[in-house]
């Protein structure tokens, strides 16, 4: 089985422990990952900001790009998203790229969603002396359904302990572009859920999204708060290391 | 486009700036979600106790109102056609202004020199109130938050709660002022009190006024009947009482029939206020007979296109399923951070996001449909499953085929496709990025003011790397 890691546009400029923990972590399940040299942004900037003609010409670089492997890997629901629902919507009337979206869209899965449904792999290889509380990104949740996933693999980290936060569904306020474009709606909306986040007092909150996460932990820290951890959920699967 | 002389949200980066700052609002917004959230959730979760599962009643209703939609001017010539045949008269108007005349030259037919009201979201669309006051006609809102709106000189903000935005302090204030009595201090216990001192208020209204005023939830073809809903009786007093009895609603909101009307009830209490059944549904059909005990002498349907038509066929004709019960804005991040005034016009929320932008002309609303985080809390709770940020993005797509974004956007994504079309450009940009943010971080991991994204470091911190990206460290590893 060849699988193809895709290491987000986020990952790769701002936290390169994810991609290097979600390397590790699907090599202790047992897989022979790859990580496609060619491979640059899925092109979902793009397609947000309503330009289906630039979204579509990253997304052929992206199909080319990843079409050869038995499963492309992502850690991040929303570029899963894009890959999975959006490239066979953007490819809806090609005969040409139609196909091949399509049959990339089967063989795209979400990190947690990749380990439990398809590999019905239950051992990560990690320990964490704390409290964690979950924050469900919008894209994994609703557009993927992402949600047993991740707890079930939690739980099995040594001396971890899941504790829900109160509206653990609510959007963070992060949405790409909106955050930047009306910062101050989504700052408002950011400091609900950092509230959410204090009221169960966990050691750290934890995601599948770094989109969310940095703008969770940029929140946190502005408000005051430095000791909350703010985690993508490969880092704490696959412990150990930094890199 | 008419409605778009009223409408404000092309200011909507401005007046969501100044929402966000206003810690009265932000108290009230934030007691009245969880409100508006926890009842939805227990009433979509009751349905099992009559055995009913949401997402097969959600097809149902969504069937019942594409069946509609596709042959919508057939139903709308049956209903013409019972409707007269019960005793009604039934006028057509194209746009708000011609709403308003019609409603004027009725009033005047009949010497009416004020008229009660019950919420008609559409009487908003066409300004209504300012026109009757303009022709001399009173209109008194007897919805007790419309009522409240109106002595505050405001628009509801909130298609189902029009006064979510006020506090009871502040209701208190426009009472005291209105009822001619001093301010004294009320608690959430005193609410029984003053709902029943603006009932002795609009008591005397109810029973003054020559003509009433209301919308229609669902209009029933085969029987010619309007459907109203409602929980505070005032719309029995405005559709019985009164001699004329006017009713104006959107042209879309046809049902075919009393079966597929008790259907939709299903879900559009639950939806809204998350009740089993509102505690009124009035079924109102023609005139008064001999023999009834109260009605109307004249009912008059007032239908309106105002935009509505130019939706069917549209890649947006999924919108006008649409049953107003606000379960979208009582699910949104966004709504919530800054009420219903900020949008612009009439409708606010992410049905406010799709609505405005095509009822008054996409190049006067353009940073609506970019209101969104995308997070389709919306989507998963519409009873009739419009998907709302899918339209919200094709009105996007819109702006760019049109040439309606500013031109920086344009071309940082440009040069953004550019560079990532080119693997080896692409590292390198990524790296001088890295680095350079590294250095703004100065050691310190993460970044407080950041010159290339203002809106983002005006809130929070930018936690940066340690100035290498993934693939410089995992090429370098590679080479070890």
């Amino acid at each position: 089985m060849r699988l193809a890691l895709y290491v987000t546009c986020l990952i790769d400029l701002m936290r390169p422990s994810v991609g290097f923990a979600s390397l590790r972590l699907l090599e202790a399940a047992g897989c022979e990952v790859v990580v496609p040299e060619g491979q640059t942004c899925c092109g979902q900037p793009a397609w947000s900001a309503g330009n289906r003609g630039l979204a579509a010409d990253l997304a052929k670089k992206a199909i080319a790009e990843l079409e050869n492997y038995d499963y492309v890997v992502i850690p991040s629901g929303s570029c899963t998203d894009q890959i999975r629902n959006v490239y066979p919507q953007l490819f809806a009337d090609d005969a040409l790229w139609g196909p091949r979206a399509r049959a990339l869209a089967e063989r795209v899965h979400e990190l947690t969603s990749f380990l439990v449904d398809v590999l019905h792999f239950s051992a990560p290889p990690a320990e964490f002396q704390g409290s964690v509380t979950y924050h469900d990104s919008c894209k994994g949740l609703r557009a993927l359904g992402i949600k047993p996933q991740p707890r079930e693999l939690l739980l099995q980290v040594r001396g971890l302990s899941l504790q829900e936060m109160p509206d653990c569904e609510e959007c963070c306020g992060f949405g790409g572009a909106f955050s930047v474009k009306f910062g101050d709606i989504s700052t408002q909306i950011v400091d609900r859920k950092c509230e959410s986040i204090a009221s169960v007092g966990a050691d750290a909150v934890v995601g599948g999204d770094l989109g969310c996460l940095l703008n969770i932990e940029g929140r946190l820290r502005r408000r005051g708060d430095h000791h909350t951890r703010v985690l993508h959920i490969a880092e704490v699967l696959a412990g150990g290391g930094e890199n | 486009m008419s409605a778009a002389k009223h409408s404000q949200a092309m200011h909507f980066q401005a007046r969501a700036g100044k929402e966000v700052r206003n810690a009265v609002l932000q108290r009230a917004l934030q007691k009245a979600k969880p409100l508006f959230v926890g009842k939805r959730a227990k009433g979509i979760a009751a349905l099992s106790e009559d055995k009913l599962e949401f997402e097969a009643l959600r097809t149902a209703c969504e069937d019942i109102r594409n069946r509609v939609l596709t042959d919508l001017d057939v139903w709308l010539a049956i209903f013409e056609e019972r409707a007269r045949a019960s005793g009604a008269e039934v006028l057509w108007a194209r746009d708000g202004d011609e709403i308003c005349r019609h409603v004027v030259d009725v009033a005047r037919q009949h010497g009416v020199t004020k008229a009660t009201k019950s919420k008609s979201m559409l009487s908003e669309e066409a300004r209504l109130n300012e026109a009757l006051a303009a022709a001399g006609i009173r209109p008194v809102e007897t919805d007790l938050g419309e009522y409240i709106v109106q002595l505050a000189g405001e628009t509801p903000s909130h298609i189902i709660a029009p006064a979510v935005h006020k506090t009871i302090g502040d209701v208190e204030a426009l009472f005291a002022k209105e009822h001619g009595r001093p301010v004294e201090t009320r608690t959430s216990a005193d609410i029984p009190a003053m709902a029943r001192e603006a009932r002795e208020v609009l008591r005397q209204h109810f029973l003054s006024a020559e003509m009433g005023i209301s919308g229609a939830n669902f209009l029933i073809a085969e029987t010619g009947t309007a459907a109203l809903v409602t929980n505070e009786g005032n719309g029995r007093m405005v559709t019985t009482l009164p001699k004329v009895h006017v009713v104006i609603t959107g042209i879309e909101k046809i049902v075919p029939t009393l079966e597929d009307f008790a259907t939709l009830m299903r879900l559009l209490p639950r939806s809204a206020t998350g009740q089993s059944i509102s505690n009124y549904v009035s079924l109102l059909t023609g005139t008064k007979q001999p023999g009834d005990s109260d009605g109307p002498e004249k009912t008059v349907f007032i239908l309106v296109d105002n935009g509505r038509a130019n939706l069917l066929g549209s890649a947006y004709q999924d919108m006008l399923r649409c049953i107003r019960c606000g379960a979208c804005m009582n699910h949104c991040p966004v709504y919530f951070s800054l009420g219903g005034h900020a949008y612009g016009w009439v409708y606010p929320g992410p049905m406010g996001s799709v609505l405005t932008p095509l009822y008054t002309g996409i190049e006067n609303a353009l940073d609506l449909p970019h209101a969104s985080t995308g997070c389709n809390q919306c989507g998963s709770v519409c009873p009739v499953r419009i998907p709302l940020p899918k339209l919200m993005h094709r009105l996007r797509e819109e702006q760019v085929e049109r040439g309606l974004r500013p031109w920086s956007e344009s071309f940082g994504l440009k040069a953004w496709a550019l560079v990532a079309g080119k693997p080896a450009l692409y590292r390198w940009v990524m790296r001088r990025a890295a680095r350079y943010l590294n250095w703004l971080a100065d050691g310190s991991g993460s970044i407080r003011i950041f010159g290339l994204a203002p809106g983002w470091t005006a809130g929070r911190d930018l936690p940066v790397s340690s100035g290498k990206t993934f693939h410089e460290l995992y090429a370098a590893r590679k080479r070890a």
